[in-house]
């Protein structure tokens, strides 16, 4: 058959308990299909994932910990993917941080079906992906980077970074600008002109 | 200052007015929190207090929640003090500030005694470390009570000083009575969390108050009203609309939220933006691009508003040349995700009128090479008119009534907005009776009818002069922003140029062809003006920089123009002169800004015979009104400017109305006030949690009777003291360790660290990577790391983005790996063993950490301070300042493992920034250091 030489690799692993899930039918940028395993979902070689919706979970507390424990430490990665579909959530929630540390489990919460299926797509799409993303490599433009590095010292807006840099040349120009010149600038009172020479001058330690 | 009147105390005070001296003794008899209105000397009686407190000596005092100027006012006055009363055992305020102080420094300061001004976040690591010994402190005065909240840092401190120290008296002072009605802190709510039983009000309208401001030795206030010109009034109208279109938008793209008060009315009012972002913070992750666009142009509009009225003509132009810039839509986007204001017309309005304020010229597309197609109007604001005319009033005045003499100095005090006002206003003094010499045609003078002064200028005032001059330097300044606006948006236009309008291209050829300085300085006002008024309709998407017909067809007009100018300018030294002889009979014009407190000292230092207020400031007022009741022979004349019908009006009206009725209110609540009970911070639930910590092991059927008749430890990083979940876990009754942590924010047993990330913390270390590498060497040094996710309040328990971002949700592909889901999906896959904490708010935390700790060991906090550190390297060297060092990671070639290299080589930004790519190599790498060159010497204007 077609559909079962494509399983595997290419496709969302599910079991059939989970039949009748609304994020099944949420799920639509990758195929998937029903499969005998332990686990909810498979989502790749070591990565799995348990379903969990908080109001069931109040009613069998113990029903997350049997299906841990099927797992029998089979993935490196085992999300319990979790609906917040209740209001009073809090010693619920208590609960599953301290399983998570007991049984290894990573608790991934979702608030919606949509939202939940959506985690399950990510973890599908980025099995082979790279850290890049979070490593802070993203490529950005000189004007980005140049109002991203102005505006770090709180109070600082856009309209103030551009003012400031333009007014002084370069960015060199405008860490080096002494508070008489800023001064001159619309818009940069003196409290900005205090916190702007204030970090560009402030030691990176406070001691040496 | 004069020294006070015949009072028991033992010590001089200055507290000349009835009431100061009845809140004097009120504060001295008993702990309580005064609220004062504004204007009415509430620092004087902090350091008044304090001054009585000092003289007697041996005392240990500390004084909380002090902005760093007021420590410098603060320890003048009590040096002051200290010398009229002779008194040889006060010691003055210390300030500890920086962490640059050595804690054996703080430790021997501290048992020498005195007064302190310690920043919050040091004291309560001071206090929790035990180098500050709770019970041997005299008393605690906290200033700013209004911004003391639960879990506040402050309120942290006062728990711990009631826990310890039941004897030590309490002070509190705020003289802004609006958060105490407004908003979740309910005057008794802030009592609670100031542990404090008494509330002692003095509104303005008190009687004591009153009275004695009101008495026989009143000051006499002329209000002028100052109409504004037909421009500033259609712009301001333009404003007021495009604010609340914006407001629309907002309400309509956040559904979810609470936003009553969110109206034009309310927009006038100073803290509206930041009402609005406190309300959208706690969903600031939720909330769309939009939205965040939309509350930042609500800032920028409010400003707006503002520098109309206070912004000369050409000022003003410029700052909407700057705006149009930053706001020009990044490259390739489309209209959705611009700022919606810009489409109105009102927005037209604004930078059409504004331009026509400073000049005004029609250009036909054909090359019309006319002359005069271009003429500046240099519309003047209409209060430098009138302060003209109340200085030559006040000269007459002094002409005709000069014998009578009495303490004032005569000088005149003119109290303006900000510094970039001081120096307008100086300008225009400077400058209004200097005349260009060749008269132009729209400028004819008149000669004044009658004059008292024997100066030799008969005209009448004018800013025709500094005008031109703020003209020309517009002028100059336009052509190298054109520079500046297409290296930093290069991008954009050509976006806009390939799509709109290719012939652009020509002006920058234009430019270089023009021999002469002036005339290309010309031709950038000229190029711009119509430019924008030809596609007004799509202002935001297109601001050409010059355009080559209208540079060439402008030149010679301002080539005479400016020739004329050139003339003022060569001799203004001369003029100046002649403006000081002008008013030799006063000593001097002062001006100044309104600076808070501090305005204070000035009244005091210049003792004025006549201020004119240039804009309306409450506070002020009273201050004035409190300087003339202080002093038997000081007359005085306030005159008081404000544009009738303008923005300014309508926030000064409301700022008084609405101090009044929250003092209303207050005294309302007092009167109705149940007499709250002791409240001891070692509550009564104290022994009953005790109890259940040591039966909770129950849970997840653990088998740990480990003794737990020692209260939980968590080992804290100090850095993490700014958060209110230290304060919360005390509240649980656990002890705090604060330490110097390399690794990790909050150790809770030998295994487990945690690293504790707001959402937008989270965001932000995303981004620049940061996280990734904590986890890393959290990973190195311990078993089970975890990342805390703390989400500020109960009702944002949600990633999910609001109604109008719910779009994207269903498609991968849409936003990439950039979203906050998509990177938690990376970080989880790149560290699988790494557990994640979701807590709805930090009162959530503390249980989650409480039930955490319940089966380990406790902590150690010696191993958990030198573990991640290399050998040689000391916990002490770790302190770091945070923002230089987010700007660091804000910067290109900077990465995780770099950053390390350059904090430890280079001493700060300005030195990474002047440094040579020599001399960056070293620590970063070759690339990187050539990267880092580049950021800092790309310049704009070549």
């Amino acid at each position: 058959q077609v559909i079962a030489s494509r399983s595997g690799a290419s496709s969302i692993l599910v079991s059939p308990r989970q039949k009748g899930n609304p994020i099944l039918t949420n799920l639509r940028s990758f195929a998937w299909e029903y499969s005998d395993i332990p686990a909810d979902y498979v989502l790749g070689l070591t990565t799995c994932a348990l379903f969990l919706s908080l109001k069931y979970h109040r009613l069998h507390p113990e029903y997350i910990y049997n299906r841990i424990r099927l797992l029998a430490g089979k993935y490196k990665l085992r999300v319990v993917l979790t609906l917040v579909d209740i209001d009073n959530h809090e010693d619920s929630l208590k609960e599953l941080s301290k399983t998570s540390l007991i049984n290894n489990v990573t608790v991934i919460l979702c608030w919606t079906a949509a939202e939940g299926a959506r985690y399950l797509e990510l973890y599908k799409s980025f099995e082979h992906a790279n850290a890049g993303a979070i490593r802070g490599t993203e490529s950005k433009g000189y004007t980005d980077k140049m109002v991203d590095f102005v505006t770090v010292p709180r109070s600082i807006n856009k309209t103030d970074a551009v003012t400031l840099v333009s007014a002084f040349g370069s960015i060199r120009g405008a860490v080096n600008a002494r508070p008489e010149d800023i001064a001159i600038i619309g818009g940069w009172g003196e409290k900005k002109i205090m916190r702007w020479c204030g970090v560009v001058d402030e030691p990176f330690r406070a001691r040496k | 200052m004069s020294s006070g009147n015949g009072d028991q105390q033992p010590v001089k005070l200055s507290l000349p007015l009835k009431y100061q001296q009845e809140i004097f003794q009120e504060l001295r008899g008993r702990d309580e929190l005064v609220v004062i209105a504004r204007g009415l000397g509430l620092l004087r009686l902090v350091t008044n207090l304090l001054h009585s407190y000092d003289a007697v000596g041996n005392n240990f005092i500390l004084l909380l929640n002090a902005e760093e100027r007021e420590n410098g006012w603060i320890g003048e006055a009590l040096a002051e003090h200290a010398a009229i009363s002779a008194s040889t055992r006060a010691r003055g305020l210390s300030v500890v500030n920086t962490d640059a102080m050595s804690v054996g420094t703080r430790e021997k300061l501290y048992t020498q005694g005195g007064i302190f001004s310690v920043t919050s976040r040091i004291l309560v690591v001071d206090l929790l470390s035990g180098l500050m010994n709770p019970e041997t402190i005299t008393g605690v005065v906290v200033l700013h009570a209004d911004r003391i909240m639960a879990t506040s840092l402050e309120a942290f401190i006062l728990r711990i000083y009631r826990q310890k120290n039941k004897a030590g008296f309490l002070k509190a002072f705020s003289d802004n009575p609006d958060p105490f009605v407004t908003g979740f802190n309910p005057l008794h709510t802030m009592m609670r969390n100031l542990f404090l039983r008494n509330v002692s009000l003095w509104p303005r309208f008190q009687v004591d108050v009153a009275q004695a401001l009101e008495g026989k030795k009143k000051a006499e206030v002329i209000e002028l009203e100052v109409p504004m010109s037909d421009a500033m009034r259609n712009i301001q109208q333009a404003i007021m609309e495009c604010v609340e279109v914006s407001i629309g938008e907002l309400k309509k793209g956040n559904t979810g939220l609470e936003m009553g008060d969110w109206n034009v009315d309310s927009a006038l009012h100073k803290q509206f933006d930041r009402v609005v972002r406190r309300q959208l913070d706690p969903n600031w992750h939720r909330v769309s691009w939009k939205t965040k666009q939309i509350v930042s142009d609500l800032t920028v509009l409010r400003e707006m508003l503002y520098h109309l009225l206070t912004f000369d003509a050409v000022s003003f132009n410029r700052h909407l040349d700057l705006i149009l810039a930053a706001h020009s839509p990044p490259p390739g986007s489309t209209r959705q995700n611009q700022s919606p204001w810009l489409f109105l017309d009102a927005a037209h309005t604004i930078f059409d009128t504004a331009k026509k304020r400073v000049y005004i010229g029609k250009l036909s597309k054909e090359n019309d090479q006319d002359i005069q197609v271009l003429r500046p109007v240099l519309e003047e604001q209409p209060k430098w008119a009138v302060v003209a005319e109340v200085l030559e009033e006040i000269d007459r005045d002094l002409y005709f009534s000069s014998a009578v003499r009495d303490d004032s100095n005569g000088t005149i005090l003119i109290m303006c907005g900000d510094a970039l006002q001081c120096r307008q206003l100086r300008d225009y003094l400077q400058s209004m009776h200097i005349r260009p010499d060749g008269k132009n045609e729209e400028d004819e003078d008149e000669k004044e009818k009658e004059k008292d002064g024997d100066d030799g200028e008969k005209e009448e005032p004018s800013a025709t002069a500094m005008m031109r001059k703020k003209l020309r330097e517009y002028l100059v300044w336009k052509k190298q922003f054109g520079k500046v606006k297409e290296n930093l948006f290069s991008e954009n236009q050509n976006v806009i140029n390939g799509t709109t309008k290719p012939a652009s291209n020509q002006n920058f050829r234009g430019k270089p062809a023009a021999n002469k300085r002036r005339r290309v300085r010309g031709g950038g006002t000229v190029g711009s003006a119509p430019s924008r008024a030809a596609n007004g309709s799509i202002l935001a998407s297109e601001d050409r920089p010059l355009e080559v017909t209208a540079l060439l067809s402008e030149i010679k007009a301002t080539d005479t123009e400016s020739a004329q100018k050139d003339d003022i300018v060569a001799d203004p030294l001369d003029d100046m002169e002649d403006f000081y002889q002008l008013y030799e009979m006063q000593d001097l014009v002062v001006i100044h800004a309104y600076d808070g407190d501090m305005d204070e000292h000035v009244l005091e230092d210049v003792k004025p015979r006549y201020i004119i207020m240039y804009e309306p400031d409450a506070s002020f007022v009273r201050r004035v009104e409190v300087y003339r009741s202080s002093h038997n022979d000081r007359n005085i004349r306030v005159y008081f400017l404000y544009y009738s019908g303008s923005v300014e009006e309508q926030r000064y009206l409301s700022s008084v109305r609405r101090e009044k009725d929250a003092f209303t209110k207050l005294i309302k609540e007092k009167s109705g006030m149940s007499i709250v009970m002791t409240l001891d911070a070692h509550g009564i639930e104290d022994p009953q949690e005790a109890f259940l910590r040591t039966i909770n092991t129950r849970i997840a059927g653990g088998g740990r009777l480990v003794a737990t008749a020692q209260p939980p430890h968590v080992v804290v990083d100090v850095r993490e003291f700014g958060s209110s979940l230290p304060s919360l876990l005390h509240g649980r009754s656990m002890v705090i360790v604060p330490c110097m942590l390399t690794v990790g924010d909050y150790i809770l047993s030998p295994n487990i660290c945690i690293e504790r990330k707001s959402i937008k913390d989270l965001i932000s270390s995303f981004k620049d990577g940061r996280l990734y590498n904590q986890c890393e060497t959290m990973f190195q040094h311990y078993k089970s790391p975890m990342l805390l996710i703390e989400f500020d309040q109960n009702k944002s328990f949600t990633l999910e983005p609001f109604a109008d971002l719910s779009g994207s949700l269903s498609s991968i592909s849409s936003s990439g790996a950039s979203d906050l889901q998509s990177k938690i999906v990376l970080l989880t896959l790149a560290f699988p063993t790494l557990r994640i904490i979701w807590s709805s708010s930090p009162y959530q935390t503390a249980e989650i950490f409480e039930s955490l700790k319940s089966q380990e060991m406790e902590p150690d906090p010696i191993h958990a301070v030198r573990v991640g550190l290399s050998g040689g390297e000391k916990a002490e060297d770790q302190t770091f300042n945070r923002e230089p060092q987010d700007m660091l990671r804000a910067m290109p070639g900077v990465d995780g493992k770099n950053i390390k290299n350059l904090i430890l080589d280079m001493g700060s930004i300005k030195e990474v920034s002047n440094a040579r790519v020599e001399e960056l190599e070293p620590s970063v790498g070759k690339g990187a250091g050539r990267t880092i060159w580049d950021f800092f010497n790309k310049s704009l204007l070549d």
